[in-house]
């Protein structure tokens, strides 16, 4: 039954550093993103009914960032505008309420993040990091921190740590994450596979974080084009339906956050499956793209989404339930530590990458058939906040 | 198909030059008081939408996130919308969308902007701007308004007299407001000879810095009807945006908001108002700029295009007049914490429901509109509640 009120995904669009747009600024790595787009839904600027970015102002050094980017996604002068601050994958849940309250728009839905453009030490991060605690309580401690450029990796230890205790993996596994990861983005570029002791010799930035475990920043831009069951009729290639959605907040203070455990994922979680129905994670989905900003936060965010057991961790690394060939393969795409951490825009590549793969338009599609796909995103220490989507072929 | 939406409680907060308290304690304050009003509890809140212009202001980045405890917001649904002055009024139309669409049933809006934490608002506006063209010649929200301005009263022959008249109108109606940052008892005389900021906009046609923070609790049309006897209904909502390439715009003119008239029309086709004129009974308007509340006036079909200025002159938008505007006292005389110009829609319920205390019209009010202006200088966002 053809319903109104299914929001589908009919157009896909991604522009990524070392592709062939490498010199563009913001505006341009979004428009050409956009582009690709509505090309790929076969529709016009003039169709679009309204747009929708999501971005943050520090990391972008400039205010009203999410504004500035209007004219790249053909926003001018329609109807729907919206602007975010916030994740990326924010936008997509805005673009569904909008396109359930309105069956008849194709909203565009964009993030941009361009961190290239910062000067210093890990493009200054830290900076952004401190300015984004509370000025009273947090930001005084962690601006105390010795070397304020370590302060990312601190944090991500003291989260790992916590992790690490509570569920016994160890540091050996923390890097065969990464190297999963790493190898899944090596073998969709065709560079040569790492190996363990590769990740482990990498330089170490507060035990048990290294750079290896850690993902870098990169530019990228992605669009997404939504639009209901109705609509998408019309349109030459498949839909992919959004099946499911869900976000939810951590606490505002830094030391009243739970560590080593991921409760925003949980309740965003929770809210997807309800509205996609499904009840055992592990079976019914057959993918997923899940936020590894750290190597250990991918085994949190996995455990969370009830991909695996609670505490199963450990089990399901040496089981190789989420390798490349494993039962539940996540971040084939290879991930933020394989690909680069493109922050708010990441969460939007990951519902990109599991909607292109639910089309099998990936390279091993032939012989890996995917109908029900998951899509993470996690904002960070920056933006406690985490957000599920759940794809779907039908 | 979209499910109805009413507003049930706002919460109300002084505004003022310079708050001691934290982001995080203005938010809680609000959001209380919001509560109180609706008579719900935090537990009873679906998700949460927060509001405000810039980071840039207070200096946090996402600076939401550190008041989701404020808000109720701990470990539910957040989302942050930020259009600049605009955010007033895109906010609780994206907590509407929340509703309508038919994923929550409760959800409680905040906007809030803490504007005292940085030295210069205006250099901060400055930021906006694309660094290769515009950011180098200064250019900010005075000296883009003043090339409006000039535009403005150009184009439909009106004068900085009648602009002076909306300043005395607001300020003196904030005298009876409890909330309100700048009431003052002015004449014309006073606004005309208050310093230029930029030809033809003078000190006393521009709103202060401001900080403070409102709420409003929007709930479906179930939850609504057993919470009050007498829900405000969101009738309508629209937004437009123009190139934010203000020397590009489909507009060649500045005088005219293209945007906001297109804003302006699918509120009302959305509410079914053939003539705003007669069937709007009250209006609050983004009055940044004195002469902001004279075009948006027209945008939003309060008065034909190019008569603000015999509007003002006839005293139409006056308290006691046919189509009261901002009888709060507007951005002008209430204050102006960007984000937080969501008070707006707050002061359209409480006219609604007869509890504006001294701010109350003479006339019954039935239907309202509010709309805010803003992104960069190119966005505009209208929304028009009524009672069954």
């Amino acid at each position: 039954m053809v319903m109104e009120n299914r929001v589908c995904i009919v157009g896909l669009g991604v522009v990524e550093q070392n592709g062939d747009t490498p010199d563009f600024c913001h505006k341009e790595l979004l428009f050409h993103a956009t582009r690709r787009a509505l090309d790929d839904a076969g529709i016009e600027r003039e169709h679009i009914g309204g747009a929708i970015t999501a971005s943050s102002d520090f990391p972008e050094g400039r205010s009203l960032s999410n504004q500035y980017t209007l004219d790249s996604i053909g926003g001018v002068m329609k109807p729907c505008d919206l602007r975010l601050a916030e994740d990326g994958m924010h936008a997509l849940f805005a673009g569904y309420l909008e396109v359930m309250v309105d069956p008849r728009l194709f909203m565009v839905v964009a993030a941009v993040q361009k961190p290239s453009e910062r000067a210093g030490e890990r493009n200054g991060f830290h900076k952004i990091l401190t300015a984004c605690l509370d000025p009273v309580y947090n930001r005084p401690v962690c601006n105390s921190v010795r070397h304020v450029e370590s302060l990312e990796a601190v944090l991500a230890a003291m989260d790992a740590r916590a992790y690490m205790n509570r569920s016994g993996v160890t540091e050996e596994q923390l890097a065969r994450v990464a190297l999963k990861n790493i190898n899944n983005a090596a073998t969709a570029s065709g560079k040569p596979a790492c190996t363990v002791e590769d990740v482990l010799a990498s330089p170490e930035r507060s035990w048990p974080m290294r750079d290896s475990t850690m993902a870098k920043e990169r530019d990228a831009a992605c669009t997404l084009i939504l639009t209901s069951e109705k609509m998408a009729g019309k349109l030459k290639k498949e839909p992919v339906f959004v099946s499911g959605v869900g976000w939810s907040s951590e606490g505002s203070q830094l030391a009243a956050r739970a560590h080593g455990v991921s409760r925003d994922t949980q309740r965003a979680a929770h809210q997807a499956y309800r509205m996609a129905g499904i009840r055992r994670p592990p079976e019914e989905v057959d993918l997923a793209e899940v936020s590894d900003w750290y190597a250990h936060r991918e085994l949190i965010h996995a455990e969370a989404l009830g991909l695996c057991a609670p505490g199963e961790t450990a089990s399901c690394i040496e089981r190789g339930i989420f390798e490349h060939e494993g039962p539940v393969p996540v971040n084939l795409s290879g991930g933020l530590l394989g690909k680069g951490n493109s922050m708010i825009t990441s969460g939007l590549l990951c519902v990109a990458e599991v909607a292109r793969r639910i089309r099998g338009e990936a390279d091993d599609a032939p012989r890996r058939k995917v109908q029900v796909g998951l899509a993470h995103s996690w904002g960070g220490f920056i933006s406690p906040t985490a957000g599920v989507a759940v794809l779907s072929k039908w | 198909m979209a499910r109805k939406v009413a507003l049930v409680g706002v919460g109300m907060q002084k505004f003022e030059f310079c708050k001691t308290e934290t982001i995080e304690e203005m938010i809680f304050d609000v959001a209380r008081n919001a509560l109180e009003d609706a008579r719900l509890s935090k537990e009873d809140i679906d998700a949460v939408v927060s509001g405000s212009a810039v980071d840039a202001f207070c200096g946090i980045v996402n600076s939401d996130k550190v008041a989701t405890d404020g808000t109720g917001g701990f470990l539910k649904p957040t989302m942050r919308n930020s259009t600049s002055g605009s955010t007033a009024v895109s906010t609780p139309i994206l907590g509407y969308n929340h509703i309508a669409s038919g994923l929550y049933d409760i959800v409680m809006v905040v906007c809030y902007e803490k504007m005292s934490e940085n030295p210069s608002a205006q250099a901060v506006f400055n930021t906006v701007y694309d660094e290769a063209y515009v950011r180098p010649i200064g250019l900010n929200v005075p000296i883009q308004c003043g090339l409006e301005a000039r535009a403005y009263l150009h184009r439909y022959g009106l004068t900085e007299r009648q602009m002076a008249k909306v300043s005395v109108k607001n300020r003196g109606n904030a005298i009876s407001n409890p909330y309100a940052q700048l009431p003052m008892k002015l004449t014309v005389d006073d606004v005309m000879a208050s310093p230029y900021l930029s030809w033809p906009v003078k000190l006393l046609d521009t709103s202060p810095v401001t900080d403070g923070a409102r709420a409003v609790i929007l709930a479906s049309e179930d939850v609504a009807r057993e919470l009050t006897d007498s829900p405000v209904w969101i009738r309508g909502v629209g937004r437009g945006a123009d190139s934010v390439w203000f020397m590009g715009r489909s507009n060649s003119n500045l005088g005219r908001l293209d945007y906001a008239y297109l804003a302006a029309r699918q509120a009302y086709e959305m509410a079914g108002i053939k003539d705003p004129g007669v069937e709007i009974d009250y209006a609050e308007v983004y009055d940044p700029f004195t002469f902001k509340e004279m075009q948006h006036c027209e945008a939003l079909g309060l008065c034909p295009e190019g008569g603000a200025g015999k509007m003002i002159d006839e005293g139409v938008s006056c308290k006691d007049g046919a189509l009261p505007v901002n009888a709060s006292g507007g951005l002008q005389g209430e204050g102006n914490p960007i984000g937080a110009g969501m008070s707006r829609l707050t002061w359209c319920y409480l006219q609604i429901q007869g509890k504006a205390g001294d701010c109350q019209v003479s006339k019954d009010v039935s239907t309202a509109v509010c709309n805010a202006w803003g992104g960069m200088y190119q966005y505009n966002a209208v929304m028009v509640i009524g009672r069954d």
